[in-house]
């Protein structure tokens, strides 16, 4: 079957995680995507850990191995004129270009929107940065938990007497690189209806910042400024729980009222009359937390996950760690793990489709590329230079 | 030339609750789509019934509500019992004229409705349909309600996301539907795209945990090649030591920041007026550096705790080590740097909600030409009824009125009640809200400008 992307051509100047994403997102539905690497090393990301059997080689790290299907890899030295030269070239060949240095490195190269879309005029161009290419931040550094606390979720995140959270690994870059994905489309689609290209700026920080509940607007209607998690608040913990075996997020919803969570987790300590009413249940906030720890460690998670979506409003999520989401019944039914095998890491089971997509499905086709994989392809099928003409770049280092 | 918009004539039936779809949908209507919301007298969104200006739930409290601004901006409010044939008749026929229509029910109510995808193009052959549920369209877990909470402890991020020393943790919002709604804005210009090539309409399958797991590959990664099954690591990162967030001076006042590199460690002793640090063997590299992390934080609070978080971000921002003051909900609202993006856009509420002008986050992106705005604030209940009903379905006065008497389309709740709401003075004493400020209207008014 086709997919949806099929025929988009992406000029992928992305490294790390961000740029990244968003051209897998691309080139998994289906669009054409050539990394340009730097020669030599390649994309930082090659060093990222963790790496397949801890190896840490360039083509075994696992986030680099994700990030890459799909891709073709050519190396070039945007720092040198016969480097720009070439790089302009591709560019007149693409669709879109997808870029995430920070934003005064290219400008610096002399390589501008502006000056692409010269030689092509429809072109899009998506410039991915922390903060975006204009501001007072604009050249400020970033790593996901300074992108976490400048964009307001770190603050409502944790508990409120200790140092404010962040979520495990790289949820800012993944989250900019999804919205950049869609922006790249949404300027790709306009420029299908009427021909039009145009240059896209993406923050990590707005990114993050679009992603919040209330939490600008409690101040703008109530004046309230929200905070982290409260330990003892008279209520169902919106968090994690222990259980027998694991954790549980329990929640109560839609109306359901308190007596539903006590029938549930059949608790006489629980159906006390002190907890019967909101004020009692904060006014006793303390008892009620012990007694409500101990109701929920009676039971297996699982038991309390199927048991609760028997019922209505009682909404109970679990907590799955990796090796719980391999064996899961519902991933499995979806055959969402995507065996991949690369020639360097070999096989394995990659994380899969985002989404289904009933005519244009998802799929890997390709492993990430090894650095400079596809320069002859590249450079000599598609910009026809000459073998010769490919080493001579070689042995410059340009390539 | 008056400014276009990337999705002009692209016209979406939106029949969503609280975030993952109706986020999608405004993303998608900031940049031009014509949103119409499906919306029901009899079940309201529950955004409708929680959360108001002012904490007032008087009146017509459901034009008023947070979340609901917050999520369902520019778009039309139609109101349609599907109790009733005519209601989904009247919604079939809006979907047989329009491009996309995107749901978030359970895979069995959609199926009652006669409103599966095989259905829908008999009407309209290349319709694009969004399924978004927690789990995915099929599937053992299909029929399961879930919401963010919920997803976000499956996808497998909640087990390695909280303190060092604790339990899996979340943050205090739904975190996971915006990453579905992310996923979702994307799929349908994928789906767009392709029909725009081929004339093909299709059936997208948005399972929520997917979405976030996708987001999450390193430890799944690593449990797949490596065996191995990750914890909680706080806010440490393997790459990078020192990594944190420190107390500053003031209230509840922090700062995170990351130090990359020795030459970034020896500019961070500098602007902490520790240089001798830099020449100590215990931090001499990473290595030691992460070895030695909880002595670090202990020496690093210390000297934190004695400056001002916007200054030390200052300061270390101008010696390239990455440092941001965490911000809380007002500061972000203030924020220089995003105001100077002119990030929050000031709409107006429909002068029958007694609002005035508020600012909200605009959107992930700035396009150069088609650049998108806030077209106005989230409709009343209702409020679109005659329009699309007559102007898009081409029904008469007679059809509506008997429409109105027989309760298929209405502007008011057939049951009016509120969720319990919690004053200030009760979330105060909660710990769900750090303070409360009694001229926050003032203050909203100078900074925006609002008159």
């Amino acid at each position: 079957m086709a997919r949806a992307l099929e025929g988009i051509k992406v000029l992928d100047l992305t490294h790390h995680i961000a740029g990244p994403y968003c051209t897998k997102l691309l080139a998994d539905f289906g669009a054409s995507v050539t990394k340009i690497e730097r020669p030599g090393s390649g994309d930082p990301a090659r060093a990222m850990p963790p790496f397949a059997g801890d190896d840490p080689r360039p083509d075994k790290s696992l986030p680099f191995l994700y990030l890459n299907t799909n891709k073709r890899s050519i190396t070039l030295d945007l720092k040198s004129v016969t480097g720009r030269r070439l790089l302009r070239r591709l560019a007149d060949e693409s669709d879109l270009i997808v870029e995430n240095f920070r934003p005064k490195t290219l400008p610096a190269l002399g390589i501008t929107y502006e000056t692409l879309r010269e030689t092509n005029p429809s072109l899009v161009m998506v410039s991915i940065s922390n903060f975006g290419q204009t501001g007072p931040y604009r050249d400020y550094e970033a790593t996901d938990i300074v992108e976490y606390a400048l964009s307001g979720i770190q603050y409502i995140f944790g508990d409120n007497d200790r140092e404010p959270l962040k979520h495990g690994f790289n949820q800012a870059q993944f989250k900019a690189g999804t919205d950049a994905a869609s922006a790249a489309l949404i300027g790709m689609y306009h420029r299908a209806m009427t021909g039009t290209g145009q240059w896209i700026d993406i923050s990590i920080q707005e990114c993050v910042a679009t992603g919040l509940r209330d939490t600008t607007s409690s101040f703008t209607y109530t004046g309230a400024i929200k905070w982290r998690r409260p330990s003892e608040a008279g209520e169902l913990p919106r968090s994690p729980v222990e259980t027998r075996d694991g954790y549980i997020v329990p929640i109560a919803f839609g109306g359901v009222d308190w007596d539903a969570t006590v029938d549930f987790l059949d608790s006489d300590e629980l159906a006390d009359e002190r907890f019967s009413t909101p004020e009692g249940r904060l006014e006793h906030a303390t008892d009620l937390d012990r007694i409500l720890r101990d109701a929920f460690r009676q039971y297996d998670k699982e038991d309390l996950f199927y048991r609760a979506n028997q019922r209505r409003g009682l909404i109970y999520g679990m907590v799955l760690d990796a090796s719980e989401l391999y064996e899961n019944p519902q991933f499995q039914h979806r055959g969402y793990f995507a065996e991949v095998d690369h020639p360097v890491a070999g096989k394995a089971e990659y994380p899969g489709a985002p989404l289904g997509m009933s005519r244009t499905p998802w799929s890997v086709e390709t492993p990430a590329p090894t650095l400079g994989q596809h320069n002859v392809e590249v450079y000599v099928e598609e910009l026809s230079m000459s073998h010769k003409e490919l080493r001579q770049l070689v042995a410059s280092g340009v390539v | 030339m008056a400014p276009t918009r990337a999705l002009e004539g692209v016209r979406i039936v939106e029949m969503g609750q609280l975030i993952a779809v109706p986020f999608a949908a405004k993303m998608l209507g900031d940049m031009g789509a014509e949103v119409i919301r499906i919306e029901s007298c009899t079940r309201m969104d529950g955004y409708r019934v929680s959360g108001f200006y002012e904490n007032d739930s008087s009146g017509e409290f459901w034009n008023r509500a947070v979340n609901f601004y917050e999520q369902n901006r520019g778009k039309q409010s139609l109101t349609l019992d599907l109790a009733q044939s005519v209601g989904i008749e009247t919604l079939v026929d809006l979907i047989a004229i329009s491009d996309v229509f995107i749901e978030n029910f359970t895979p069995r109510v959609i199926s009652n409705f006669g409103l599966e995808y095989d259905d829908l193009r008999e009407v309209k052959p290349d319709i694009i349909m969004v399924s978004s549920t927690g789990y995915g369209h099929t599937g053992p877990w299909s029929g399961f309600g879930a919401i963010g909470y919920g997803t976000e402890a499956a996808c497998g991020l909640a087990a390695v996301t909280g303190y060092m020393d604790g339990p899996p943790a979340i943050p205090e919002l739904p975190y996971a539907d915006y990453t579905a709604g992310e996923h979702t804005v994307f799929a349908i210009m994928a789906a767009l795209m392709h029909r725009a090539v081929t004339g093909q309409g299709q059936l997208i399958d948005v399972s929520q945990t997917q979405t976030l797991t996708a987001t999450v590959p390193e430890p799944l990664m690593d449990y797949s090649f490596n065996g191995r099954v990750a914890g909680t690591s706080g806010n440490r990162d393997d790459r990078y030591a020192p990594q944190g967030t420190y107390p500053c001076k003031g209230n509840d006042s922090w700062i995170s920041l990351s130090v990359r590199s020795d030459s970034e460690w020896a500019a961070f002793c500098e602007v902490l007026e520790r240089p001798e640090w830099a020449s100590d063997s215990r931090f001499a590299d990473g290595l030691s550096r992460f070895k030695n992390h909880d002595l670090l934080d202990g020496l690093v609070s210390d000297i934190t705790c004695g400056r001002a978080a916007v200054d030390l971000q200052t300061q270390l921002q101008a010696v390239g080590v990455p440092a941001g003051e965490v911000l809380d909900g007002k500061a972000l609202l203030f924020n220089d740097h995003l105001n100077a993006r002119g990030f929050y856009e000031v709409v107006e509420h429909a002068e029958s909600t007694g609002m005035p002008p508020l600012p909200y986050a605009g959107r992930p992106w700035k396009f150069g030409k088609t650049t998108g705005t806030v077209r106005s604030a989230a409709p009343t209940l209702g409020e679109h009824n005659n329009e699309v009903l007559s102007g898009l379905l081409g029904l008469n006065d007679p059809n509506i009125a008997e429409m109105t008497d027989a309760g298929v389309i209405g502007t008011a709740p057939a049951n009016p009640r509120a969720s319990r709401q919690t004053t200030n003075e009760t979330q105060l004493s909660q710990g769900r809200i750090v303070r409360w400020e009694p001229d926050f209207k003032d203050q909203v008014r100078r900074k925006f400008d609002t008159g």
